[in-house]
């Protein structure tokens, strides 16, 4: 019975530099089905929805479209195939109206033609009476919620006559009653004979709404099932599926003193909410969690980027105001941001100015640069740190990642802190400089320092901490011991009710 | 600065504030040899006389005390449009605090200054409080301050009859420099000092390359902003004290259209104006090469003639900008040229 499938992606390779961001993924898309794409953070969902899209080119592989092979696929000549994509932040312009808005999408004659106003209302009403959705044609884009957005990209589509529909998380930022919304435009859809794929990280949706599962994992799919034959432990078991293989350096520390202590933390403007948790001396607190889950936005709140607006911050048994950096600074708050090339290092400057930019009071007395203080230090630190230079003067630019991650903690090093937040600190750093920075950190907890540990890399998190703390939801959802199940973070993570779903 | 190993001299010879300096020495040489005469009664006169260079010199000064107020400002990747009219609003401001206020010169001059530090915190408030752009906010001072001084003297008073003790520091020598150009000198070493060599240059720079890495690195980088811009105005009002000197009136249009002159010297003069790179005495080379550009033309037999000198200027001036920013930018540029070419 089976006619072609709509989509056919074999032995998909795509490489980022050195990184194997896809490894020979197989996925097929049948007409009428939805698809659902799981797996962790870097698993390669990202990368497969861009070479599907035409918006990066593979390095290996076939892509199939409705049985014919297809090769330099091009953002528009896949829109052209009936590819489309809805992502969680809808790209529409805000200031035109809903007609407007896919007009521009689907109008395709030259610029100077005259804009036929009638008919471009009339689509975009058609369109959106065939989703079901309640918009005016007239209403500006701004005005709309985000689901409202959503439809008007999923009416784009449909004008497009779009014969595969990616959904990237699709339900991020809705409400429940806006999903229930959402699910019967997707079902609508499907029955329409469209393809979709549905990437969430959300298992009940996929329960819900998906007709067949596939997962990824380290940029291979490590199977594709009927998702009657699923539950929620068997998909955690194949998103976690690895072994804990690589080696981490052994805790050494005991726990101190209580460094650092959040009663109730929340901050409204970045969603952090009811954060209750203690760091203490000489000990790694990991946070685990899904990419959103508010580890990121509690960092900023702790380094005073985002100030809390709700709870107690205690440093060292006083509770403390954390307004702006430089009172997380100067109360011996360290932190090593996600970006480095944004916000870790100055790319322009030179390693010895990047590694003593938070001690300028303490090094510079009386505002005085002094070289030779400067250049000793950096010195100092680049022969413990290991960091591969052409010395001092060498741009943060020239260096590679793993590099620029070791002068960024340099920098912070130098302010000789209590607390330490490291913020995907080996993301995107090769293996060799990943396991140095392990060592360093765990070195330093020896030596007495709090140590928070963001990471979205599961063995990592598992392997370096004391105890590991799960995010999500802009909250703390858990706090595990050392060495848990990664099914357990990861069931906690996804905040299913099965704990240690292994 | 110390054992560092072997300098890399062919890299500091081809740095822009050395081809800078190569410009200025040849464009002084051509003038010194083209633009020099002697008269019927066997006098020098033109470009080649002493006296010439210090009128070169006390000329400079203003533009020059505005270039060094915006150099900062610049590295900070910002922009202060309004320096030339707070220049006219604080000379207005200094002849109504002395003639009507019946204020000593010194307490005028005070005062005056601390307009400006007032005019400069107005745009520190409006960049840093509400985050509007830069460009935007002194755009609208440039118009908000020329207004203010046309309104205080209704667009006809002009301070006169300044004491003779006053006139002298825009007029006279004093250890054989025009008077204000040790004021200038003053300035300019404590501006070099204040970027080179000082944690507030250090920090002013990170801005300008990256505001929110500064942010991330604990910099507080509102109130280095703020500072900039005050002392810019600071500056500017100095700047208004000396024009004032030298011309011995006040007026409300004094300094109209200086800060466009100040922001070529800064930029001809290696300040990138996306911020972070640049230095003090590039600036200085600038203001400079602009300064015996001007003065050396009005010299030459040729455009004496045609009575062109400001029109040359004009157009030589930006020939020389233009040129600048496109050899400084060619080291870059070049290696993405070249294989584009071989793809086409």
């Amino acid at each position: 019975m089976s006619p072609a499938p709509l989509l056919q992606l074999r032995r998909l390779v795509k490489n980022y530099g050195g990184v194997r961001a896809l490894r020979g993924v197989d996925f097929d898309l049948h007409a009428g089905e939805v698809h659902a794409l799981l797996g962790e953070n870097g698993a390669g969902k990202s990368t497969l929805i861009k070479v599907v899209t035409g918006a990066h080119a593979p390095n290996e592989g076939t892509i199939t479209i409705a049985g014919e092979p297809v090769s330099g696929l091009t953002p528009t000549s896949a829109r052209a195939l009936g590819i489309a994509c809805i992502y969680q932040q809808p790209a529409l312009f805000p200031d035109l109206t809903v007609a407007e808005n896919i007009g521009l999408r689907l109008e395709t004659a030259s610029a100077t033609r005259r804009v036929d106003w009638k008919a471009r209302r009339e689509r975009a009403a058609t369109l959106l009476a065939r989703i079901g959705a309640a918009i005016s044609p007239d209403a500006e884009v701004r005005a709309l919620s985000m689901p409202e957005q959503q439809l008007v990209e999923i009416a784009c589509a449909l004008g497009a006559g779009a014969r595969i529909v990616i959904m990237d998380e699709p339900t991020a930022s809705l409400t429940q009653k806006e999903q229930h919304l959402l699910f019967a435009v997707v079902r609508e859809l499907s029955k329409s004979g469209v393809g979709v794929i549905y990437i969430s990280h959300r298992l009940e949706e996929i329960f819900d709404l998906a007709d067949r599962v596939t997962v990824l994992r380290d940029g291979e799919s490590v199977g594709t099932h009927p998702v009657g034959a699923m539950n929620e432990a068997s998909l955690i078991r194949l998103m976690v599926g690895r072994e804990v293989a690589q080696i981490y350096p052994p805790s050494e520390s005991a726990a101190g003193e209580v460094v650092l202590a959040l009663r109730a933390v929340g901050c409204a403007a970045s969603g952090v909410r009811d954060v209750t948790l203690e760091v203490r001396a000489g000990e790694i607190l990991g946070l685990a969690g899904l990419v959103g889950a508010g580890r990121t936005e509690l960092a900023r709140v702790l380094f005073g980027l985002t100030p809390a607006d709700a709870g107690d911050i205690m440093l060292n048994g006083r509770s403390i105001a954390l307004r702006s950096p430089q009172d997380a600074v100067a109360h011996g708050i360290a932190y090593v941001p996600e970006d480095r090339r944004r916000h870790g290092v100055v790319l322009e400057m030179p390693i010895a100015h990047n590694m003593t930019m938070a001690i300028h009071r303490r090094l510079f007395i009386g505002a005085w640069l002094r070289f030779g203080a400067e250049r000793s230090l950096a010195l100092e630190f680049i022969r413990d740190l290991a960091v591969k230079c052409a010395g001092p003067d060498a741009p943060g630019g020239s260096l590679s990642g793993g590099n620029q991650q070791k002068v960024s903690l340099a920098r912070w090093l130098a302010t000789k802190p209590k607390l330490l937040i490291l913020d995907e600190p080996t993301q995107g750093v090769d293996v060799g400089a990943k396991s140095e920075i392990h060592k360093i950190v765990r070195r330093l907890a020896k030596e007495g320092l709090g140590v928070i540990l963001i990471s979205s890399d599961l063995p990592e998190v598992i392997g370096m901490s004391d105890r590991i703390g799960v995010m999500g939801g802009g909250t703390l959802r858990a706090i595990l011991p050392a060495k848990s199940d990664p099914h357990a973070v990861m069931a906690a993570a996804l905040g299913t009710t099965e704990k240690g779903a292994a | 600065m110390n054992a560092t190993g072997k300098r890399d001299w062919n890299a500091l010879l081809l740095r822009h504030e050395m081809l800078l300096l190569y410009v200025l020495v040849a464009e002084w040489l051509f003038f010194y040899f083209a633009g020099t005469t002697t008269n019927r009664r066997g006098v020098i006169v033109g470009f080649g006389t002493l006296d010439r260079q210090f009128d070169i010199l006390r000329h400079s000064c203003e533009i020059g005390l505005l270039a060094l107020a915006l150099t900062p400002v610049i590295l900070t990747a910002g922009i202060d449009l309004s320096v030339g009219s707070l220049l006219g609003l604080c000379a207005i401001l200094f002849g109504k605090f002395w003639h009507d206020g019946g204020l000593s010169i010194p307490v005028a001059a005070a005062l005056a200054l601390g307009c400006g530090a007032i005019g400069g915190g107005l745009n520190a408030a409006l960049i840093t409080t509400l985050r509007l752009p830069p460009l935007i906010v002194t755009l609208g001072t440039y118009s908000l301050f020329r207004g203010l001084a046309e309104a205080i003297t209704h667009g006809a008073i002009t301070y006169t009859d300044f004491p003779e003790s006053f006139l002298f520091l825009g007029q006279e020598r004093w250890l054989g420099l025009p008077t204000q150009a040790w004021l200038f000198l003053g300035v300019a070493a404590a501006v070099w000092v204040l970027v080179h060599r000082t944690t507030f240059g250090r920090s002013i720079r990170a801005i300008g390359f990256s505001p929110e890495g500064a942010r991330y690195a604990g910099l507080p980088v509102n109130r280095r902003l703020a500072l900039v811009y005050v002392l810019a105005g600071l500056i500017a009002a100095l700047a208004a004290i000396i024009y004032t000197a030298r011309l011995g009136q006040a007026k409300a249009d004094a300094g109209t259209g200086y800060e466009l002159f100040a922001i070529t010297a800064v930029v001809l003069g290696g300040t990138s104006i996306f911020g972070g790179a640049g230095s003090v005495h590039g600036t200085l080379l600038g203001v400079a090469a602009i300064a015996v550009l001007k003065n050396g033309l009005a010299c030459l037999p040729v455009v004496m003639r045609m009575n062109a000198a400001e029109e040359m200027s004009g157009l030589l001036t930006g020939a020389l900008l233009l040129l600048a920013l496109t050899v400084s930018v060619l080291p870059k540029i070049l290696p993405t040229l070249r294989p584009k070419r071989h793809a086409g």
